[in-house]
C-alpha cells in the first residue's frame, strides 16, 4: 500500500450509504436511524477494519456491502459495477459461525460449491484443501456441535474460501472466541490473508485486534453511523514474525483511536443520563 | 396456534437392571390369574384363558385377516394425514397470510374431540372405506401438522441469512437448504405421535362407525360374552401403537444426531 493508491480503482466503492430502521410495535413507531452517508473506497487488496460505538451500524453496513440489507439510498460498486445481490465474488464469515448443525464440517464447507452445482467430487477435493488451509482436516466428519467455538470458526472460514472469492466479508468473526484461542485465529487470518491476497472488511469492536490486523482503520461515529475518521496502520508487515502489540506505532494507532471513541461513549452516557434516547 | 408441540426424547435412560420388571409382571399377571379362576371368568377369564383365546384366533382364526384390514386403513389414513399435515404446516408456519386463513379453523377442529365429530362424517362420507380413512386421518393429522408448524416457524433467522450470502434466493430453496432440515426433528416427533393417535382413530372408526377390521372381532366378541377372546382381540391394538411408535422413534432419532442435547 503505497502513497499512490488514488489512481487505483476501488475494489469496493460505498456511495452515499444511508439507512434508517422503521417499525411500530404496541402501535408507537420507532425510527433508529444506522447508517447517515457513508462514502468510502476500499482498496483492492487491503485490510480494512471498521470499528465504532455499539449502535453505529458497522454490522448493517457489512450487511449492505454484502447485499443482505437494502440502504434507503446510495449504491455498493464492486470494480466499478454497482451490485444488488449476494454475488460469488464476495464470501461472508458469521459472528455466530452460521454453520450447519445438521451437516459434517465437510459438507458444511462444500454447501456454496454444491449450490454451483459443482460435481460431488471436485467440490469435496476443494473443500478438504480449505479445511487443510485452517487445520481441521481430520475433522472432516465431526458435527459443527462436537467442536469448540474456534474451530467452528475455522469451519466458517473454510467455507467462505471455497469459493475463491475476492472479498472476505468479516462480521465481528472472533467476538464469540476465547481470548487465547483468538489471538492464534487473528494469526491465522494473517498468515491466509497474505497467502491468498484478499481484500477483507472486517467489524470488530476490539481495538487492539483492529490495529493488529488493519492496513487501514475505518473509524465510524455514533449512529446514525458515518465515516469519522480513516487511520492508517503503518506497522511493518509479516506482524506475526515480531512483537507487533510492544510496536510504538501500535501504542499510537491505539490512543488515537481510543480517544476518538471514548469521546463517543461518553457523549452517549450523557445522553442516556437525560434520557435522550 | 396450539402450543402443546413435542419435542424429541432422545435422551436414553441407562438400562435398568430387569428384576424389578419382572417382579411387577408377576404381581400383576399373578392376581389376574387367581382372580379369574376365584372371580367370575366373565368379567375378566385368566390370563391363560385370554394367551390361550389369542392362538385360537391367531392361527386358523380371523385374527389375521383383520389385523390386515385394520393395519389397510392405519396406512392410508396415517399417510393422507401424513402429507396434508406437512404441507398445512409448512404453509402456516412460512406465511402469515396462510396462518391468519386457516389457523382459526385449525384451532377450532382441534379442540372439538373426534368422537362428537363421528356422526357427522357418517352423515357426510357414509359406512364406506372414506368415512373410516377421515376418522384415521382426523386423529393423526393435529400432531403432525402442529409439530411442523412449529419447527417451520422458528426457522433460524442467521442460517436463512447464510444460505442468502451464498446465493439461495429462491423459496423453494430456503426450505429445501435450511428450512426443512431444521425443523425435521420436530416434525419427526409429530410423525411419531401421530402414529400412535393414528391406531386410536382406527379402532375408534372400526367400532364405532362400521364394523371392520380388529373392531368386528372386538365388537362381535363382546356381544357373545365371550370375554377371553374380547381381550385378545384387543391386545393387538396397544401392541401396534407401542411398535409403530418406537419404529418412528428410531426413525426420529437418526434425525437427531446433530442435536446438542
Amino acid at each position: 500500500m503505497t502513497g499512490t493508491a488514488a489512481v487505483v480503482q476501488p475494489k469496493i466503492a460505498l456511495r452515499d450509504i444511508r439507512k434508517t430502521f422503521r417499525w411500530t410495535a404496541k402501535g408507537k413507531e420507532h425510527v433508529v436511524p444506522a447508517l447517515g452517508g457513508v462514502d468510502f473506497d476500499i482498496r483492492p487488496n487491503e485490510f480494512l477494519t471498521v470499528i465504532g460505538p455499539s449502535g453505529c451500524g458497522k454490522t448493517t453496513l457489512l450487511r449492505i456491502l454484502a447485499n443482505l440489507a437494502t440502504p434507503d439510498t446510495g449504491s455498493v460498486l464492486i470494480d466499478g459495477q454497482e451490485v444488488t445481490k449476494p454475488g460469488p465474488e464476495r464470501a461472508m464469515v458469521f459472528q455466530a459461525f452460521g454453520l450447519f448443525p445438521w451437516k459434517t464440517v465437510l459438507d458444511n464447507v462444500t454447501f456454496p460449491l454444491t449450490l454451483r452445482k459443482m460435481p460431488e467430487k471436485e467440490a469435496k477435493d476443494r473443500a478438504r484443501e480449505q479445511l487443510k488451509r485452517v487445520g481441521l482436516e481430520h475433522f472432516e466428519s465431526s458435527h459443527p456441535h462436537q467442536l469448540s467455538g474456534g474451530m467452528q470458526q475455522r469451519v466458517g472460514l473454510a467455507r467462505a474460501l471455497v469459493t475463491e472469492p475476492d472479498i472476505l466479508l468479516m462480521d465481528e468473526p472472533f467476538g464469540a472466541i476465547d481470548a487465547q484461542t483468538r489471538e492464534f485465529m487473528q494469526e491465522e487470518l494473517m498468515k491466509i490473508w497474505a497467502d491468498t491476497n484478499k481484500t477483507v472488511v472486517f467489524i470488530t469492536h476490539d481495538l487492539d485486534e483492529a490495529v493488529l490486523l488493519s492496513d487501514r482503520i475505518l473509524v465510524l461515529s455514533r449512529g446514525p453511523g458515518t465515516v469519522r475518521r480513516v487511520v492508517d496502520v503503518d506497522l511493518p508487515r509479516p506482524r506475526w514474525e515480531y512483537d507487533v502489540r510492544s510496536h510504538a506505532t501500535f501504542a499510537t494507532v491505539r490512543h488515537d483511536i481510543w480517544q476518538l471513541l471514548r469521546g463517543d461513549l461518553q457523549a452517549q452516557t450523557e445522553e442516556e443520563a437525560r434520557g435522550g434516547h | 396456534m396450539a402450543t402443546d408441540v413435542a419435542v424429541g426424547r432422545a435422551r436414553r435412560f441407562k438400562t435398568i437392571p430387569a428384576g424389578p420388571h419382572l417382579l411387577a409382571a408377576s404381581v400383576f399377571f399373578g392376581s389376574w390369574e387367581l382372580y379369574g379362576h376365584l372371580g367370575n371368568p366373565l368379567l375378566l377369564p385368566p390370563v391363560s384363558a385370554v394367551v390361550a383365546g389369542l392362538f385360537e384366533i391367531t392361527f386358523g382364526g380371523p385374527l389375521l385377516p383383520a389385523l390386515f384390514s385394520s393395519l389397510q386403513l392405519l396406512f392410508v389414513g396415517f399417510g393422507t394425514a401424513l402429507l396434508v399435515g406437512t404441507l398445512l404446516g409448512i404453509l402456516i408456519g412460512r406465511y402469515q397470510l396462510a396462518n391468519r386463513v386457516f389457523g382459526p379453523f385449525l384451532n377450532a377442529m382441534y379442540a372439538t374431540p373426534d368422537i362428537a365429530l363421528l356422526p357427522l362424517i357418517l352423515l357426510w362420507f357414509g359406512f364406506g372405506m372414506t368415512g373410516r380413512v377421515v376418522v384415521v386421518f382426523l386423529a393423526a393429522f393435529f400432531p403432525i401438522m402442529i409439530n411442523t408448524y412449529a419447527g417451520v416457524r422458528d426457522a433460524p433467522r442467521e442460517l436463512l441469512e447464510v444460505a442468502s450470502s451464498f446465493g439461495v434466493d429462491t423459496e423453494v430453496g430456503r426450505l429445501r437448504r435450511v428450512i426443512l432440515p431444521a425443523a425435521l426433528p420436530l416434525i419427526m416427533a409429530g410423525y411419531r405421535l401421530g402414529i400412535g393417535r393414528a391406531v386410536v382413530g382406527m379402532a375408534v372408526a372400526e367400532v364405532y362407525l362400521r364394523l371392520g377390521g380388529l373392531g368386528t372381532l372386538i365388537v362381535q366378541y363382546g356381544a357373545a360374552f365371550r370375554t377371553d377372546l374380547l381381550i385378545a382381540s384387543i391386545l393387538p391394538l396397544p401392541l401396534l401403537g407401542v411398535g409403530l411408535t418406537k419404529v418412528f422413534e428410531r426413525i426420529e432419532n437418526r434425525f437427531q444426531y446433530w442435536r446438542k442435547l
